[in-house]
């Protein structure tokens, strides 16, 4: 398990970065955390030139608050996010980023890395699926800004050139009246979720504005629909849970479509995305008009 | 985090020297820039207590501290570790004064084959380290870490004994003061140069890198402490005729060899040692730091190396006190510290070995006290003698156990 021998680079500032990726000529890959990308590399399924190594480039490791949405830059990592109580601005990164793999992983990993790998059955692609973060991507020719809907874009794919280096995500700060849940089954605590949902409710005197599902583990990328009718149709129910799980199976079979494997076939894969979306849309609802997110 | 790391180029096939600090000593490590931390951690610095089990991580045996946090130390370039403060488990506690954890582990029979304990200890303490844990979340938060001997009950109570009787947090590692780390294969005191697979011609090399340049005075928890005395019929100051002179001491020494006299009261010699089939060849330094002609004491400096990894570092205090009868009781202090493979024989052989190497050593003493000669070379016990002498001693505990062992099952 020892990676084929690469250049290693530390630039210290952005420009540096990118001027290094650049001169990579393709054959360059960043690191951040690391905590994908190693045991990739340990496993030479990925055999890059150079390693352009950010964790020394001023300015990407803050936690910004500003009034309508929290920007978490490229070299913060999953624990620092945690331990920061991102969780009272962005309630969905605090349900999340437990699941992320474990303590000792989250430690070293890092939110946008997450992001940027783009594993199908990673949480936080989920997350900002879910809420519509928007990613912020600085290449040779200036920045650009990409919803999460336009930057996941199939299995470990995204929308960054070779020559590009996403430096920050900015999730929308949770308004009043939204509500969120989350859930996942993995067979261990840690593992990529068989089935996972993030769930996003917003209502307010008693109706139903929007609703917002995501499936993550059931596709090559987060899948996220808009559910609005559904859980405004299952709240005016008293068992609001029953309602929404006789509308998760149609949604399941259109959402799920891994073909599976020996951990969970695709039908079973469908009976956990049914379930849990069910339950977290109606968790969702509860918080959402109890004007706790 | 942005980590104030200074910028580097390190080409494919170059080698990076990295300085970090391990269990509060500050070590410099030159290794290739694929070299993840846990092979610098055992193949540069000898700490091997860090274990490697899948190497990509998922196994979590390789679990140390860096900068406070758990982390897997093979999904952690060696490179990247610059300027950071790395614990492993040599750092949580030592041998007579174990960390809480450690201590609860052993009540608990935490471990079966052990090999996982390293990675189990540090997760936990990261868990702990700022206490407010809720003992039934511990199983979903010890996940990082497997136990292959599916040992996991033992282990999950252990870690819950502690978290009750330390709720605000658990006592911080306790084996972390700045000492020389002996390493592996390298220069300097407390700098060690790591092996890379492009190191540059390793065997033109080998003598320059196996003999030390300087003898630091160690410092920490050494593997062997030695002191002993014993009643010699020569008088003092035939007695320390002999210490004071290095080419008769040397001669009195087991198995060792002075090759060169350095000045300053340094030398270089080389040190045999053999254990039945194990054979050491030692290269190394010594430097005298004290000769007290009134207190007729010597106190010495002694730093070497093999070829097969094996360090060892020993600051040695010799001194002869006259007794009645015109007699000399002589007096050996010894710090030792091993690393590589040498120091897992663990610190009862060690201990043996050196023990019965300062009894040849304080007879040869005597012989040559008396006979006012320089003995031959040969003089000193063979490397065999002391291994027989060791084999005798243990075979004679073990006989002790085995007879202890029958009375009190019969009751005799």
């Amino acid at each position: 398990m020892k990676p084929v021998a690469f250049a290693y680079v530390r630039p210290t500032t952005l420009d540096d970065a990118i001027d290094e990726l650049a001169a990579a000529a393709g054959s360059g890959k960043i690191l951040a955390g690391g905590q994908s990308l190693l045991p990739v590399l340990a496993m030479r399924l990925s055999r890059p030139g150079t390693l352009v190594d950010i964790n020394a480039v001023a300015g990407l490791d803050g936690i910004d608050r500003a009034q309508e949405t929290l920007r978490i830059g490229a070299t913060v990592t999953q624990r620092q996010a945690e331990r920061d109580r991102v969780a009272a601005a962005v309630p969905l990164l605090g349900l999340a980023l437990p699941f992320v793999g474990h303590r000792e992983l989250r430690s070293r990993g890092t939110v946008c890395g997450s992001l940027a790998h783009a594993d199908p059955g990673a949480e936080l692609p989920a997350v900002a699926s879910c809420l519509g973060a928007t990613l912020e991507i600085a290449g040779p020719t200036g920045r650009r800004s990409v919803p999460a809907a336009d930057f996941f874009a199939g299995a470990m794919t995204t929308t960054v050139g070779p020559d590009e280096i996403v430096v920050a995500v900015n999730f929308p700060v949770a308004a009043a009246g939204e509500g969120f849940g989350f859930a996942e089954i993995a067979r261990r605590h840690g593992d990529f979720a068989l089935a996972g949902v993030v769930s996003r409710v917003r209502s307010a005197q008693g109706q139903v504005l929007d609703a917002t599902i995501t499936g993550f583990g059931v596709s090559d990328r987060p899948v996220t629909r808009d559910v609005t009718g559904l859980v405004a149709s299952a709240a005016e129910k008293t068992d609001s849970e029953a309602a929404l799980r006789a509308g998760t199976d149609d949604l399941a079979r259109e959402v799920v479509n891994t073909v599976g494997d020996g951990h969970g076939s695709r039908a079973y894969r469908r009976r956990l995305f049914a379930v849990l979306a069910a339950r977290e849309l109606a968790r969702a609802l509860r918080r959402s008009r109890a004007g706790q997110s | 985090m942005t980590t104030g790391q200074p910028a580097v180029k390190i080409a494919a096939d170059a080698l990076v020297e990295v300085r970090f600090t391990v269990n509060g000593s500050p070590v410099t490590v030159t290794v290739p820039t694929r070299m993840h931390l846990a092979d610098a951690l055992r193949n540069s610095l000898g700490l091997t207590g860090t274990h490697l089990g899948c190497e990509h991580g998922v196994c979590g045996m390789c679990t140390v501290l860096v900068d406070g946090d758990a982390a897997r130390s093979c999904l952690i370039l060696a490179v990247q570790a610059e300027g950071t403060e790395v614990v492993t488990v040599e750092g949580l506690g030592t041998p007579d004064e174990q960390h809480p954890l450690q201590r609860a582990f052993s009540h608990h029979h935490a471990l079966q084959c052990g090999f996982c304990t390293p990675g189990f200890l540090l997760s936990s303490y990261d868990l702990l380290a700022r206490g407010g844990v809720d003992p039934d979340t511990l199983p979903a938060e010890l996940s990082g870490v497997l136990c292959r001997c599916t040992g996991y009950r033992g282990i999950l109570a252990a870690v819950a004994d502690v978290a009750r009787a330390y709720p605000d947090g658990v006592p911080a590692p306790g084996n972390c003061t700045a000492r020389t780390i002996v390493g592996r294969g390298g220069t300097g005191g407390g700098s060690v140069a790591g092996t890379g697979s492009s190191a540059p011609s390793p065997e033109i090399d080998a003598e320059a890198a196996r003999v030390p340049e300087a003898i630091q005075r160690p410092t920490g928890t050494p593997t062997v402490t030695v002191a002993v005395a014993r009643e010699l019929s020569s008088p003092v100051q035939d007695v320390w005729a002999v210490l004071n002179d290095v080419e008769r001491l040397a001669r009195c020494l087991p198995g060792a060899v002075l090759t060169a006299t350095l000045g300053a009261d340094t030398y270089r010699g080389r040190v045999a040692v053999g254990l039945g089939p194990i054979r050491l060849a030692f290269d190394g330094l010594a430097r005298v730091t004290v000769r007290d002609v009134a207190d007729h004491r010597l106190e010495l400096l002694a730093r070497g190396a093999d070829t097969g990894g094996n360090r060892t570092t020993a600051e040695i205090v010799l001194r002869a006190d006259p007794i009645a009868a015109g007699g000399t009781r002589l007096h050996a202090d010894a710090r030792v510290f091993l690393s590589g493979r040498i120091a897992q024989f663990g610190r009862a052989l060690a201990g043996d070995v050196s023990q019965r190497l300062f009894e040849q050593f304080a007879e040869a003493v005597d012989e040559t006290a008396r006979s006012g000669s320089t003995p031959p070379p040969t003089a000193g016990a063979s490397p065999l003698a002391i291994g027989a002498g060791v084999a005798r001693a243990a075979f004679r505990r073990r006989l002790a156990t085995l007879r202890h062992a029958v009375r009190t099952r019969f009751r005799l």
